[in-house]
């Protein structure tokens, strides 16, 4: 199957720093890195955001700043934070799930990672170069222009995202030829482990998405800085258009951050239920059924633009359809589940918390797509709320739960279960406390993206009660942080299985050694470790 | 037609009933997974090994699509109640977003910031923006539409209760989003017309000393206050400025007090405002407040 000539070759055993590692393993290391410190960032400008936003009319930051905080802090968390994150495994993983020595293109691999962290740096260096971006994520024209933008921000962003989204795109390029064309003998795609599924679709996601948002950013900066009149009514231009470019990436990029991290918990919920998945071919097939309809649902952002009732009648539907392949997934979990031994590690634990929580992500997901009700509460607080229960409660959770299961064979060290645990129910408290109050919030009338709001509203004591359990998450992430650093240093050794898991990666060493396998491995299931270690009981697919 | 407001909130009602319902079965069989599986209860034997069931696929595919299919029926018929459904407005009003204020126009006679509409009346709003894209929202008067630069967007409204309501701007539109307030007054058709009437007539001129302070500054650049030379259109119209419950579009209640506070420094308020900081003596300041003031 390896029949592609890996194009740089490291001399076994040379260590090399990380500048300079080419290593697939190392670089997921490094965007993983890059994704927690930025994911520490933008938490402290949610924090910012929530201690503004505890009492009425409060004075603790001005406008301007506010502004400049909910902006970056939105970008940071979904560029660079949580798609780092996401890459960042698969990097490390796919080539050890698919009996491969590295990913396809090395020193390209390099390349993303470096070229995503430069566009992170980019963005803040937006900070000393005379303020943010304030414009919020999603950056509506004509806002964005320079007649009603004057400063830098505008522009940083601008390049910050063209420059990062090069990084992913190149890296999405190099994930799909390398489980296209690298899996090991016998690891046909319909052997590949869920996660491995889940990239790919994801990178194919990535190619189709991110070009639009770079054309998009290129219009802008010929607005800005050419005196162009893309976005610009007055000069002839079309501010929807910027929103329909826009969404036609942000509405997949849901799903770039989505669905691995369900690949995640399909490999965590086997493992912790002694049980193979449920609905394999379902559990694959419906990603791809997500994929494909995403493209066609960016305008249930923008139901409230005046399209007219045909286009918001057909967005609604596609908006709806998508709701059927993402239910067919939660069954099948907990499907998966039913029968087994349930281990409850704080790796399940989380993954089970992220099949709760994505149950109100996707409900409300769906109450958004119908245009009546995404009429009242639209661009509210109760988006603000659907959201993190998606990107929060769904992949974040998800990405606790690789983390626990998979820190032992990135590191030899097991995480602490017993802060594990800590970390699970006060982010499990601390989550819902800040996020649930909030649909309530956005259903009687505050909007999203306001600095402050006054006191005869009434939204007071909602509000501090947000920001309390945003303190409580706080002190969740803190224990996370604890776990890592002392886990890191005297965590229990793990061995190489530690889990009894199915999966190729835990047949070699933890960590693997930078050729990955001693041979390369030829498998006959879905799970071949499972196989290996009971030939009795080979599973027949 | 039933008022927009009442529409959603029978569809939003369904769809949360069925939400729950689906909500309480899936969280329960999780927790009844978890519960009746876990390695802990040393149930006997070892897990179960089967892995598909292509008629449970089929039905928890099918079953969700037969809710959604329903959902999106419903869904339909309110987009096209709350659009009006064939009945005629009878009166449009053009409304207008600002950095940050609104523009309600009644034919010629504009106010700002504060939307007059008769009780059980089906009205039609007509939405732009002169700058940055805005959207005007009333939670009370139901679903909320975007003001766009450049094009003009309708919005039905139907208010079956006499009453003030609060509203405010829902998109972000710059630095002073979260003051970019509104106040929708629901009045008997007779009141509303006298309202109205009393909109529409000029500033009676009054000649004193804040008069002459209004109209030898820069304020006239901006404002207009009709019976006067003042004729400026980026801000708003003052003629009945005393009128309006507040000042800066919801930033600060209106009496004379307070809006002697706002001219003498309009950015302390509501930084980032373009009502500059205009350089008064305080003499100035007490006769032009004074004189806003009795701008009824």
């Amino acid at each position: 199957m390896t029949a592609i000539p890996l194009w740089v070759r490291r001399p076994a055993g040379e260590r090399v720093g990380w500048l300079r590692t080419v290593d697939h393993k190392a670089i997921g290391v490094l965007y993983i890195g890059m994704g927690v410190a930025f994911f520490a960032v933008g938490g402290l400008e949610a924090l910012l955001l929530r201690a503004q936003l505890a009492t009425p009319e409060a004075g603790l930051v001005d406008p301007e700043t506010f502004n400049q905080a909910f902006t970056v802090h939105g970008v940071t968390m979904i560029l660079l934070a949580v798609v780092p994150l996401l890459v960042g495994f698969a990097n490390y993983m796919v080539p050890l799930m698919i009996g491969a020595p590295d990913v396809a293109f090395p020193r390209l691999n390099a390349l993303s990672f470096w070229l995503s962290l430069v566009g992170g740096v980019v963005l803040y260096f937006s900070f000393l170069a005379g303020g943010a971006p304030d414009t919020g994520w999603f950056s509506y024209a004509p806002l964005s222009e320079r007649a009603f933008a004057p400063g830098t921000g505008v522009d940083y962003y601008i390049l910050g995202l063209a420059v990062n989204g090069a990084g992913t795109i190149i890296g999405a390029i190099n994930l799909s030829v390398t489980i296209l064309l690298m899996r090991c003998p016998g690891m046909a795609i319909s052997r590949v482990p869920l996660f491995v599924w889940m990239t790919l679709v994801t990178s194919v996601l990535i190619l189709g998405a991110y070009p639009a948002l770079t054309a998009a950013l290129v219009m802008l900066l010929v607005d800005r800085q050419l005196a162009g009149h893309f976005f610009d009514p007055a000069g002839g231009g079309q501010a929807v258009l910027w929103q329909h470019l826009f969404w036609f990436f942000g509405h997949p990029e849901v799903y770039i951050m989505v669905l691995p991290a369900m690949g995640m918990i399909s490999e965590v919920i086997p493992v912790f239920s002694r049980k193979p998945i449920f609905g394999y071919g379902f559990v694959a097939g419906s990603s791809v059924a997500i994929a494909f309809l995403s493209f066609g649902v960016w305008a249930h952002h923008m139901f409230a633009v005046g399209l007219g009732d045909t286009e918001n009648a057909i967005f609604s539907a596609t908006s709806m359809l998508i709701a059927i392949p993402t239910g067919v997934k939660i069954f099948n979990w907990i499907a998966t589940m039913i029968g087994g031994r349930l281990r409850m590690t704080t790796a399940m634990l989380f993954a089970v918390g992220f099949i709760a929580m994505f149950v109100i992500g996707g409900l409300s997901g769906v109450s958004l797509a119908v245009v009546p009700i995404d009429l009242a509460v639209t661009d509210s607080y109760y988006v603000v709320a659907h959201l993190h229960y998606v990107l929060f409660g769904g992949t974040m959770l998800g990405i606790f739960a690789g983390a626990y299961y998979w820190f032992p064979k990135m590191t030899g060290r097991l995480l602490s279960e017993r802060l594990g645990r800590w970390h699970f129910w006060l982010t499990f408290a601390g989550f819902n406390l800040t996020f649930l109050p909030q649909h309530w919030l956005g259903a009687v009338g505050m909007p999203r993206r306001v600095f402050t709001y006054a006191a005869s509203t009434g939204w007071g004591p909602l509000n501090l009660i947000s920001t309390i359990g945003a303190a409580i998450l706080a002190i969740a992430m803190v224990v996370f942080f604890v776990n890592l650093v002392r886990s890191l240093r005297s965590g229990e050794i793990a061995g190489d299985d530690p889990w009894d898991a199915f999966t190729l990666e835990w047949s070699t060493t933890s960590p693997p050694p930078p050729e990955n396998f001693a041979t390369i491995p030829a498998v006959t299931g879905r799970r071949p470790l499972w196989d290996r270690k009971h030939p009795e009981a080979r599973d027949k697919s | 037609m039933r008022p927009p407001a009442d529409a959603i909130g029978t569809l939003a009602l369904i769809v949360g009933v069925i939400a729950s319902l689906i909500f309480i079965g899936v969280e329960a069989a999780l927790v009844y997974a978890i519960w009746r599986y876990r390695a802990s209860r040393n149930l006997a034997g070892q897990p179960a090994t089967f892995e598909r069931n292509r008629r449970l696929e089929i039905a928890w595919t099918a079953a969700p699509a037969l809710i959604l299919a329903a959902v999106f029926v419903l869904t339909l018929g309110t987009m096209a109640e709350i659009n009006g459904a064939g009945v005629a407005p009878a009166m449009r009003i053009a409304a207008t977003g600002h950095q940050w204020w609104w523009e309600f126009a009644y034919g010629g006679t504009k106010t700002a910031n504060e939307l007059h509409v008769p009780v059980n009346t089906p009205i039609d709003l007509d939405l732009t923006s002169v700058d940055v894209i805005h959207s005007f929202w009333v939670p009370e008067l139901g679903p909320k539409m975007d003001m766009l630069p450049g094009t003009t967007n309708h919005l039905r409204v139907l208010a079956r209760r006499a009453g003030s309501y609060e509203g405010q701007c829902a998109e972000f539109c710059g630095v002073e989003h979260a003051w970019m307030r509104l106040r929708v007054v629901v009045q008997s058709q007779a009141d509303f017309d006298s309202w109205l009437a009393a909109q529409a007539v000029p500033a009676v001129t009054q000649g004193g000393d804040g008069e002459r302070v209004f109209l030898s500054n820069i304020c006239v650049n901006c404002h207009t206050v009709r019976g006067t030379a003042a004729a400026g259109t980026a801000g708003p119209d003052l003629t009945h400025v005393a009128s309006r419950a507040t000042i800066g579009a919801g930033v600060l209640p209106n009496d004379v007090a307070r809006m002697r506070a706002w001219l003498a420094d309009p950015q302390r308020y509501k930084p980032g405002s373009l009502m500059p900081r205009v350089p008064l003596s305080d003499a100035d300041l007490d006769a032009l407040a004074a004189y806003l003031g009795a701008l009824k």
